[in-house]
């Protein structure tokens, strides 16, 4: 069992850089998620901690060894592809046995070892056939079977769910994080998927653009974003954004765009500066009065629970609330509404970093 | 199916049944005319049906199968020219120097694809570099390569004190033929490797496995069909050669496609019921061999976990 450290690495194709300066500390036993949109280094980083590709700059620890120029196969990990990349031309078996027997061990230690794996991930009675044959779920098994037979300390996941349908991603979710907590080994595990990311993991890594935007727990990250990036890219639908500017003149703070105005308590005397206000969903509330804003809804989405209600309300865009199913609305109506104080965050403009965190 | 249809399919037929009967003719002919007499060969109008035209014999196969040096039986009398029509050591030689060099040709090229495959070696340009070289006509190399046999064993007597014949040795034209099937090698298993996702290979890495048993147990397997392709490709291509083997390798070592242009004599002209013989003996291998391949072709990939 070991943990993983980054060392500011850095990566270039040519003269894109892939990775630029990441550097991580992984603890021992973690269920780390990497998680951005596609081509934002998350899995060049990955094939960095597995040895597929060697960093430009940079170093790797996995426990106490310096491993950047290990051979992968020396690292003691496991991974799982997105591809998953069982071999076609074997069986079941002969997959999970594979490292087995690259390792030299006995065939009767290999038969029982694999069985008993393939026990765990409820395999057995595929052993006999060939992976082509396999449903998506099962596929999904034995690679995992494959990957755990030898018991690795560190696991590297690459958006291992990304082929299945939706009703099986929610369950082998829940799956895996049980088999995280049976094996007691570090999950690296990279998606593009935020809702994978805050469901499994310990701690996110939040990468775009080749940088980690933010480290933390998935509420944190959730609730307390570094910059306007990590704040949309989570939370479905997305946080709203407001553009205007914010003054302090010592007693209050006061935001003001063209639609909306908000008088904040505290804070210290501030010259006026472009920011861009953000508030999530769940955090719009419709009131009967104006006292924050007045809006007309323009479109109603029921999930069931809850309800979206996209609301023109004088600024670039619509304003999105979640509200509870049973609220009366339709579309036309006037309403007013507010913000929940405490979760408004505020962004600088033009860097998008967040400015006023407490 | 509807009538029009139906129709056309008629026409196919007739018109592919057509064609196979041109393909065919040249060697039907041939087949017939192994078991000819000397007199039936080239009989003019032609005898077209065994046992009514023309007495079938197997005198051309027991000519060229003959074991050793004269005749003891008159119906052998033929062999008192001074053709050699045997056919065992020009056999033994092809059969040695086309397996060995394409087996070797193979094993070279599928690992010299590998790595242009993975690593880009030679850069973008190479595989379009290495098929120039087929584009050489092989009459152009056939001379030059005379030359260079002709030298290099001076050069060796000069470089290492030992003199190392090429003309007319088993390794001159083995090594002749690796060379020249390389750049299909390469091209085919190129394509055939290039299909193999990266990922298993990848996953086999991270496993425990080295490079080199990685390509054993995972990507020469996953190719495997391609490899049967390729071998009986070039194993065809050796099997056939003549020009170099007639410029760069005779008396002493003699591929079949050269004996089978050997069979003249000043006594009787072109021997045409052993050469027919032969041709015969010669397109078995390649026949057998045809079906292998058809085997292995309508098999091809079965890349089950592959989506792309």
């Amino acid at each position: 069992m070991s943990g993983v450290r980054l060392d500011a690495i850095v990566k270039t194709f040519g003269k894109t850089e892939a990775v630029r300066g990441v550097s991580l500390d992984i603890a021992d036993g973690e269920f780390v998620v990497f998680v951005g949109p596609s081509g934002c280094g998350k899995t060049t980083t990955l094939n960095i901690i597995a040895g597929l590709e060697s960093p430009t700059s940079g170093q790797v620890y996995i426990g106490a060894d310096r491993v950047t120029d290990w051979e992968p196969r020396d690292r003691n990990l496991g991974m799982v592809f997105q591809s998953l990349a069982l071999f076609p031309h074997v069986t079941v078996f002969d997959n999970i046995a594979f490292p087995l027997r690259i390792k030299r061990m006995r065939a009767a230690a290999v038969a029982e070892r694999v069985r008993a794996v393939a026990a765990t991930v409820k395999v057995s009675h595929l052993l006999d056939k060939k992976p082509g044959t396999l449903s998506g779920g099962e596929a999904q098994r034995v690679a995992l079977a494959r990957t755990i037979v030898v018991q690795p300390a560190v696991f590297l996941m690459d958006e291992p769910l990304s082929s299945l349908d939706a009703k099986l991603r929610v369950e082998m979710r829940t799956e895996l994080k049980r088999l995280h907590a049976s094996l007691g080994a570090t999950f690296i595990y990279v998606t593009h998927d935020q809702a994978e990311a805050m469901t499994m993991a310990d701690r996110i890594v939040v990468m775009h653009l080749g940088q980690v935007q933010q480290v933390g727990a998935p509420l944190a990250v959730y609730g307390d974003p570094a910059n306007r990036f990590v704040a949309g890219f989570f939370g479905v639908p997305a946080m709203n954004f407001i553009d205007g500017e914010l003054r302090g003149d010592g007693d209050a703070l006061v935001f003001e765009s063209p639609a909306v105005r908000l008088e904040l308590k505290g804070g210290e005397p501030l010259a006026a500066r472009p920011v861009t206000l953000g508030v999530r969903p769940e955090h719009v509330r419709l009131t009967r009065d104006a006292s924050g804003g007045r809006a007309t809804v323009s479109l109603l989405e029921p999930l069931g629970d809850e309800t979206l209600v996209f609301l023109e309300y004088g600024g670039a865009g619509s304003l999105v609330a979640k509200v509870d199913a049973e609220e009366a609305l339709a579309v036309g109506d006037r309403r007013g509404f507010t913000f929940r104080r405490d979760r408004i965050v505020f962004f600088d403009t033009e860097t998008g970093e967040r400015i006023l965190r407490s | 199916m509807t009538p029009r249809r139906h129709l056309f399919t008629v026409f196919r037929h007739t018109v592919l049944l057509l064609w196979t009967l041109v393909v065919l003719f040249p060697i039907g002919w041939m087949v017939m005319t192994s078991f000819k007499d000397s007199g039936d060969w080239v009989s003019w109008p032609a005898r077209w049906v065994p046992f009514v035209d023309f007495e079938p014999t197997l005198l051309n196969y027991r000519q060229i199968f003959y074991f050793g040096g004269s005749t003891d039986t008159g119906a052998l009398r033929r062999e008192q020219t001074e053709q050699a029509y045997n056919i065992w050591k020009a056999a033994f030689d092809s059969v040695v120097i086309v397996t060995v060099s394409s087996v070797v040709s193979l094993l070279l090229g599928s690992t010299l694809a590998y790595a242009i495959s993975r690593f880009r070696t030679g850069g973008k340009n190479y595989p379009y570099t290495i098929l120039t070289i087929r584009m050489l006509p092989p009459i152009v190399v056939a001379i030059p390569m005379l030359i260079y046999f002709a030298s290099l064993p001076e050069a060796f007597t000069w470089l290492v004190g030992r003199r190392v014949e090429f003309f007319d040795t088993y390794y001159g034209l083995t090594l002749l033929y690796i060379v020249t099937t390389l750049p299909y090698v390469i091209w085919m298993m190129l394509a055939f490797i290039d299909e193999v996702p990266r990922e298993l290979e990848h996953a086999a890495r991270l496993m425990g496995a080295s490079r080199l048993t990685t390509i054993r147990k995972v990507v020469f397997p996953l190719v495997a069909s391609g490899m049967a392709v390729t071998l009986l490709f070039v194993f065809i291509l050796n099997w056939s050669e003549f020009l170099l083997a007639l410029t760069l390798s005779q008396p002493k070592v003699l591929t079949l496609p050269v004996l089978l242009n050997k069979f003249q004599s000043a006594v009787e002209g072109r021997l045409y019921g052993p050469q027919a013989a032969i041709g015969t003996v010669v397109t078995i291998p390649v026949v057998v061999l045809g079906f292998l391949i058809q085997k292995h072709l309508v098999k091809g990939f079965s890349f089950g976990m592959i989506r792309r």
